[in-house]
């Protein structure tokens, strides 16, 4: 570059402006070839009627795929498997993430060893931590956790074949898997709250439970929400883990609207009902972050 | 015994349970992969086995060998991460520090592009693929994998760059340096840091991907994460196959998480208090 | 050694979206001139720097260097260099490479770069710590090597945003005399953005004062000191601020507080709502005038200052050592008329 000759006109701003679009093309044509186009095609998908396995059926369908949904008892049941899922899931890492947060932060010297063990869980490919459990973990006989339980006396179950423990052996592994996140982002968090409001507060006498509901609590609310809306998004879109442990059953059990999709376009060959119900999906995901940011930037 | 010592034993004892149930896990498997396939079946468990690398060479050498799903893995997560640590670091830039019309709209576009359900994007994925030829081929899934990277990476980017003094460019124009050159000289090597981080978790992002791989994979490119079920079939788990091929598999996965481990941390703050991001 | 350059802007108009910051800024500045450019914080003085820098654009007027039109020139391409109040250094390379950015960036050979390096070191005594990082430096080090890169240039014209506010008040003073000191040995035109009245005094030639956006008053230090133009200036200027009062004027003299004094008021009839400013340095007790009461004593040592209430205004008095006034004693204070000074009371304006 250099020294370059001035042309009349040619601002400061005007450079600049090119300049960022030059760098944000590349990006945003990307995204736009993966994400925007694919999602139009989506959409006009959901309108067909695709049947691989009898392609004699195919044909525009319009509105068919969706009102179909209506009536589906597999869709309304996924959908509140999905609401069952995420919420226990979130709520569940974001309790056990904070409390454990709060006790370690009392123990400086362990966290290192600890941050060292929450790592593992997260870096872990979620097909692999489905299939860990499914095998090692809560098989009947020789799981780890039916050897535990025998050893209590509380015998042996079929935690992913029994259709009531299926759903709640799901959502133990995807705690499992992600609390760590919220655990080491809480910690964090937590660790660079100030001192000297603590201080304050004891001197007016505060308890340890008020300090925690109306200091920390308050102060830690953004990277709360933050965690939060994280752990939606990804139990959303959760795929891999429940997969890979009960591929959706048994039956329907674990079927989470993510898995339905999945289930009906490459397992039943139905792409336009799977686009369909990929539709929904999206949509909910939408509604959802939608209000979590609202949450997020109100107050 | 002082209430205090008590209070300290008890977290201790808290702080033990964690490491236990996050550990043990991985742990578990790991011994179970230098068991005999007996030796795994045995109950009550068997603590001291003879260990034996059976399963480590039949999962490397044999006929069940998960090398090429490595070499599949380790071509399309490096590719697609450098693709996109390539494109996101410039677009992070801009988006950042830059000025231009439609600053806001495609910020919160790149936000939304993080919102989609990966299931909804496989569908179309599939059908387009297949009529242009490219399922099942290095090229197809690596540009794929940069739909879900590519805003994870510009997010955290973005978050690493706007922390950098504003008048860093300006001393720079200053000097005669021009844009690119200030980017180049000036602004980069203060990111240098979150440049590294970023990497790492869009490379683990890619090495761990599930659906895409096995969606729109087969037989030629056939990544590690979807040469697990080799090993699970309707007859019989190979239990310590599984395990070893698991284990490795994993292994590069854990060894960053090991080394890198402070950065992790240090990114996933960052990414959770500043911005969305996929983990 | 450097050239220097002279400045002019004319009509200069800055707005942000709805909100004027600069409502039309004429100024000259002469070749190898110290100017400063001195006011409160939001007056507009750091927004005019920037647009002298080529860093902002401005939506009406020009600015002219050396009598040619830089108004849309780059700022690269202006031969400026710039002081930030940050200093802005460069946190990954050493203080060689800072100093040599400028250089490296047009294109100089390695043992040029060097040689000019090194040369403005020593002039602002940072020699020894070139190869060091920024992060490894003092504040006082850190605003060298900032002043450093900027003459390393030899540049026609130096722009220094508030360069010693983030020095402690010891290192301000000793810096102050340090900057002048270098700012006539290159003879560069030097233009110096301060809030600090105090320091514009001592260290300018000719300053412009800045309130809300226009230029009030232009002048050499002794200028604006000795004769503010309105209100505002009068109250900013001095250490400590003029005393000001509302009182009447009228063709026999000023009316404040119940006492009439003899001020010569040109041209004057009926009465006049004015303000009366007298310095502390010019208040004196008397015998007969203003009638006030003493409220606390600042006791400096060798100098004091006696804080007193008037009307319900406070209104400070410049002493010698331990003046004999005790707390809530009754004085009158009176002045040498010529070291009043008349202001309109409604628009603030010189009389």
């Amino acid at each position: 570059m250099g020294v370059s000759v001035p042309r009349p006109g040619d601002t400061l701003a005007r450079q600049e402006r090119r300049f960022a679009l030059a760098l944000l093309a590349p990006a945003l044509l990307v995204l736009l070839l993966t994400t925007t186009a694919p999602l139009f095609y989506l959409a006009w998908t959901s309108l067909q009627r695709i049947d691989l396995g009898m392609p004699w059926l195919s044909g525009f369908a319009g509105l068919d795929n969706y009102s179909k949904m209506g009536a589906d008892p597999r869709f309304w049941n996924s959908l509140w498997l999905t609401f069952v899922y995420t919420g226990s899931t979130v709520v569940l890492q974001v309790v056990i993430g904070l409390s454990l947060a709060l006790l370690v932060l009392q123990i400086p010297r362990g966290q290192g060893v600890l941050r060292v063990a929450a790592i593992l869980p997260i870096v872990l490919a979620p097909v692999v931590v489905g299939l860990f459990w499914r095998t090692l973990v809560l098989s009947p006989e020789f799981g780890l956790v039916d050897l535990v339980t025998r050893a209590l006396g509380l015998g042996s179950h079929n935690w992913l074949g029994d259709p009531q423990l299926a759903l709640i052996s799901v959502i133990a592994i995807h705690t499992w898997q992600w609390t760590p996140f919220a655990f080491l982002v809480l910690l964090a968090t937590l660790a660079t709250l100030p001192p000297d409001v603590y201080e304050a507060a004891r001197l007016d006498r505060a308890s340890a439970w008020q300090r925690f509901i109306h200091i920390t609590l308050p102060l830690a609310r953004p990277a709360i929400m933050m965690v939060v809306i994280l752990r939606m998004m990804t139990a959303l879109s959760a795929f891999a883990a429940i997969f890979a442990a009960t591929g959706g059953g048994p039956g329907s059990a674990t079927e989470i609207l993510n898995l339905y999709a999945y289930r009906t376009s490459f397992t039943e060959l139905n792409l336009g009902y799977g686009a369909a119900l990929a539709m929904v999906l999206l949509a909910l995901t939408l509604v959802i972050s939608y209000f979590m940011f609202r949450l997020r930037r109100a107050r | 015994m002082s209430r205090g010592a008590i209070r300290r034993i008890a977290l201790w004892a808290v702080a033990g349970m964690l490491l236990a149930v996050w550990a043990f896990p991985v742990i578990w498997a790991l011994l179970t992969s230098f068991k005999t396939e007996r030796d795994v079946l045995a109950y009550p468990p068997v603590w001291l086995f003879k260990p034996t690398l059976d399963n480590y060479r039949e999962v490397i050498f044999g006929t069940s060998s998960i090398l090429p799903n490595l070499w599949s893995s380790i071509v399309v997560a490096t590719a697609s991460t450098f693709l996109t640590m390539l494109i996101a670091v410039p677009a992070a830039y801009a988006l950042a520090r830059l000025n231009y019309p439609g600053r806001k709209a495609s910020g919160f576009y790149v936000l939304a592009t993080q919102m989609l359900p990966p299931v909804g994007l496989i569908i179309p994925y599939y059908l387009v693929l297949q009529k242009i030829g490219a399922l099942d081929t290095y090229s197809g899934l690596t540009a794929i994998y940069l739909t879900f990277s590519l805003p994870f990476a510009i997010w955290l980017m973005v978050s690493y760059f706007e922390d950098v003094p504003y008048e860093m460019e300006e001393a720079a124009l200053l000097d005669r340096a021009g844009r690119l050159r200030a980017l180049w000289y000036v602004i980069l090597p203060q990111v240098r840091g979150g440049i590294a981080v970023t990497t790492v978790f869009v490379f683990l992002n890619a090495w761990n991907e599930f659906l895409f791989a096995v969606v729109l994979g087969g037989n030629r490119v056939r990544p590690v994460t979807v040469a697990m079920f080799n090993f699970i079939s309707v007859e019989q788990t190979q239990w310590a196959r599984l395990a070893a091929g698991a284990m490795l598999a994993m292994a590069p996965v854990i060894l960053i998480g090991l080394f890198a481990q402070r950065h992790i941390v240090k990114g996933l703050t960052v990414g959770a208090v500043k911005g969305g991001g996929r983990r | 050694m450097s050239r220097s350059a002279s400045v002019r802007m004319e009509g200069i108009v800055k707005k942000h979206g709805a909100f004027t910051a600069l409502h039309g800024i004429d100024l000259e500045i002469r070749p190898g001139e110290f100017f400063a450019l001195l006011g409160p914080s939001g007056s507009g003085k750091t927004t005019t720097l920037r647009i002298l820098a080529g860093l902002e654009p401005v939506n009406a007027g020009r600015v002219l260097m050396d009598d040619a039109d830089v108004t849309h020139t780059q700022p690269g391409e202006r031969d400026v260099a710039m002081v930030f109040q940050s200093y802005a250094l460069y946190p990954h390379m050493t203080v060689a490479a800072n100093i040599g950015f400028p250089l490296k960036m047009v294109g100089k050979p390695a043992h040029e770069i060097d040689l000019a390096v090194r040369d403005a070191a020593a002039k602002v005594e940072i020699g020894h710590l070139l190869e060091r990082k920024p992060g490894q430096l003092s504040g006082g080090q850190q605003q060298r090597c900032a002043l450093a890169r900027a003459i390393v240039r030899s540049p026609r014209l130096f722009l220094l945003d508030e360069p010693l506010s983030n020095l402690d008040a010891k290192l301000r003073l000793e810096t102050r005399a340090e900057l002048r000191k270098l700012q006539r040995s290159l003879g560069v035109t030097a233009v110096y953005v301060t809030h600090d009245q105090e320091e514009a005094m001592t260290i300018a030639d000719r300053m412009a004062v800045f309130m809300e956006g226009r230029i009030v008053q232009v002048g050499t230090p002794h200028e604006i000191f000795r004769k503010p133009a309105t209100v505002a200036v009068a109250g900013f200027i001095g250490t400590p601020p003029m005393n000001l009062l509302p009182a009447s004027l009228t063709a026999a003299g000023v009316r404040l507080g119940g006492a009439l004094l003899e001020v010569a008021a040109p041209g004057v009839s009926g009465t006049r709502e004015v303000i009366l400013g007298v310095r502390p340095g010019d208040l004196r007790v008397a015998t007969a005038g203003i009638p006030a009461r003493v409220e606390f004593v600042e006791d400096f040592g060798d100098s004091s200052i006696v804080n007193l209430e008037v009307g319900g205004q406070r209104v400070k008095l410049r002493a010698g050592e331990s003046p004999d006034l005790a707390e809530g004693r009754e004085v009158n204070l009176a002045f040498d008329p010529r070291a009043a000074h008349l202001f309109d009371r409604a628009t603030g304006q010189r009389l």
